[in-house]
């Protein structure tokens, strides 16, 4: 699994690739990279996974955390071209409800200026 | 009279006889002064006579002879660390030794075949696969290191995995064991005989450390190390010939004490290395046979917890008044992190459920455990499966371990049919109706043991007669076969679509013999557990 972050006005967007899985670490590095992004200040996370080939349920779990990290430190963190497997998996455990998710960058990006859920 | 004396080494096994009179017999009968029993030895054999100065040797006309260093003779003047053989083998060996003081040259070329006889036993260690262990290996291999160098102390590096020194043993003369640190000063020569692979003898100004083996007396002089590699050897084989693969040093084996002619001798330095070849064979062997060992210990373990988790399943098969239950769970590896389980409810409901927990093997496996303790514990307690749930959820959350978390379905079905249900992000049960109808129970919550604000809806539903309920762990949809390929849900509906009505360990089997036709040759790759239900009033 390959992480790469860029700031695009004061979101950073994380550009996951490969698959995240605890048995190749991915779930650990996901969660350092979400954790240091946090520490240097950033509450404004675009989580890029249209590289991702597979999420085992370790994967997920962590997905979920680090979603909720980022919202008890007053963070944002959105998804980013979620796959169908992946949103299959997140409608069976029923964890879609938790993330807002986007298919267009530009449409993430905006909705980062507003408030979320409005 | 001067402390001489005979060490004996034969089938009785080794022991030392002083020769305390003028006249020293040795023969067969009973009434020798040293008595040997062996059809080599004739009833009086040979009789030492102290003249003077001098021991003499004499052969009393034995039928197998008598030997001083392989020579045969009928008399001879004895010197210190001469060696008396009695017949035609080395089978009963004497040596003739005074007090230390006395013994010269003569002592260290016995002492250099003690070094040759303990090789020999280590030797035997490892021919025999010996269980012992690894501390006791490393402190018999000082301890004679010591006994035949006369060294005063010494100590047993080996390295890790790292590849770097560590200190394993160290032992002073007489089987005391010494605390490490007293080496400190030490480590240089053990690291440099490590690196180049050759043994050193050095002579050294005396450090303080040492001062404290010799009963507190500040010592000054000059130490003499001897430091050796301790190397293993191993056989490749190449067709079918063992080929020699080039050393490796596994540690070493050094020791100090002053200066003594034993210690630093060439004599002595290639025999120890001879030892030491043995040595870190014994060494080797032992360790290796802990690693087994521990293996073994973990294995036995997860027998053990393997069997617990059967345990706290319940029985695969249930037949009540108005439904029966057919359930397995495979674990695809020694213990996972699926489970099932039912139970009458007071009220005369019949509750049952099945969990999946995140991830495979014993933290699954425990996860499983706590989910289901939980299961029973809230169920009985709870109006309707949907409250369960959110008690369960709570339940988990208090003692989460994160990212960690359960899928889990859970029903509970009454005498008129009627199915109350809440589905926990877990793969949806299918209900297979008469003429092939097939809907999916998905009503409920998110997944159990993430969210704390998670909350989860009752679905309900009444059953026919002949109805079922298949529950999987997400194990069956997503076994693979040997292209990679997922069985899928589609499968899985398909295989369902003629069971109504059906027995349910019949539907059990129709479904695994779909999956493990489709799987064929592939490894199971996640545990698989499956509960069936049929209504039956």
């Amino acid at each position: 699994m390959q992480i790469e972050q860029r700031i695009v006005g004061d979101v950073a967007v994380i550009t996951v690739t490969g698959d995240i899985t605890v048995g190749k670490g991915g779930d650990v590095i996901l969660k350092d990279k979400i954790n240091s992004l946090l520490q240097q200040g950033h509450r404004k996370l675009l989580l890029d996974l249209g590289g991702v080939s597979y999420v085992d349920s370790a994967g997920l779990g962590q997905l979920v955390s680090v979603h909720a990290t980022t919202t008890r430190q007053g963070g944002v963190l959105r998804l980013l071209n979620v796959t169908k497997r992946l949103k299959d998996l997140l409608v069976v455990t029923k964890l879609l409800v938790v993330f807002d998710a986007y298919d267009n960058e530009a449409e993430a990006l905006a909705s980062f200026v507003k408030p979320a859920g409005v | 009279m001067p402390d001489v004396k005979l060490r004996v080494n034969d089938p009785q096994g080794r022991r030392f006889v002083a020769i305390d009179k003028a006249l020293f017999t040795i023969g067969r009968r009973t009434a020798a002064d040293l008595q040997i029993i062996s059809t080599d030895v004739s009833r009086e054999h040979a009789e030492i006579v102290h003249d003077g100065d001098q021991y003499i040797l004499r052969d009393r006309g034995s039928r197998y002879g008598t030997f001083v260093n392989g020579e045969p003779v009928t008399e001879r003047a004895l010197a210190f660390g001469d060696r008396i053989r009695l017949g035609r083998t080395d089978a009963i060996e004497l040596v003739f030794q005074g007090d230390e003081a006395t013994s010269g040259l003569r002592e260290t070329a016995t002492d250099i075949n003690d070094l040759r006889q303990m090789a020999g036993i280590l030797n035997g260690l490892r021919a025999l696969g010996s269980g012992r262990v690894l501390p006791e290996v490393l402190t018999l291999v000082m301890d004679s290191a010591l006994e035949v160098t006369k060294a005063e102390r010494g100590f047993v590096m080996l390295a890790n995995a790292a590849g770097e020194l560590e200190f394993k043993v160290a032992r002073g003369r007489g089987g005391q064991t010494l605390k490490g640190t007293s080496f400190a000063t030490s480590e240089k020569i053990p690291r440099e005989v490590f690196t180049t692979g050759r043994s050193r003898t050095v002579s050294d100004l005396m450090d303080g450390s040492l001062a404290s083996v010799h009963d507190g007396t500040i010592a000054v002089g000059i130490r003499s190390v001897l430091c050796v590699p301790l190397r293993v050897m191993s056989m490749a084989q190449s067709g079918s010939e063992g080929v020699l693969l080039p050393d490796r040093v596994m540690g070493v084996l050094y020791l100090d004490g002053r200066e003594r002619s034993t210690m630093t001798s060439k004599a002595t330095v290639e025999a120890l290395e001879a030892f030491a070849t043995q040595a870190a064979i014994a060494i080797e062997s032992a360790r290796l046979y802990a690693e087994e060992a521990e293996k073994g210990r973990i294995e036995r373990d997860l027998r053990v917890a393997a069997e617990i988790q059967r345990a706290l399943l319940a029985e695969p098969a249930y037949k009540g008044s108005y439904c029966d239950l057919a359930a397995v769970s495979v674990p695809c590896r020694t213990v996972g992190g699926d489970f099932y389980d039912y139970l009458e409810l007071t009220g005369g409901a019949f509750a049952f459920a099945l969990g999946d927990v995140a991830g495979k093997g014993p933290p699954a496996a425990l996860q499983a455990a706590a989910v289901q303790t939980n299961f029973a514990a809230l169920a009985p307690v709870s109006e309707n499966p949907a409250s369960a749930m959110a008690k369960i959820n709570v339940a988990l959350l208090r003692r989460a371990v994160e990212a960690r978390f359960a899928t889990m379905f859970y029903g509970t079905l009454e005498a008129d049919g009627k199915l109350n249900y809440s589905n926990a992000g877990q793969e949806p049960p299918i209900l297979v109706q008469s003429g092939g109808r097939i809907s999916k129970l998905d009503i409920g919550g998110p997944v159990l043991g993430l969210l704390g604000y998670a909350s989860y809806e009752l679905g309900s539903l009444t059953l026919e007669h002949g109805d079922v309920v298949v529950v999987c762990s997400d194990g069956v949809t997503e076994a693979r076969n040997v292209a990679g390929e997922e069985y899928g849900g589609e499968r899985l509906v398909e295989a369902l679509g003629r069971c109504h009505g059906m027995k349910p360990d019949a539907v059990m089997d129709t479904l695994m013999a779909s999956v493990r036709t489709f799987v064929g040759s592939a490894p199971q790759a996640d545990d698989i557990t499956t509960l069936v239900i049929r209504f039956t009033g």
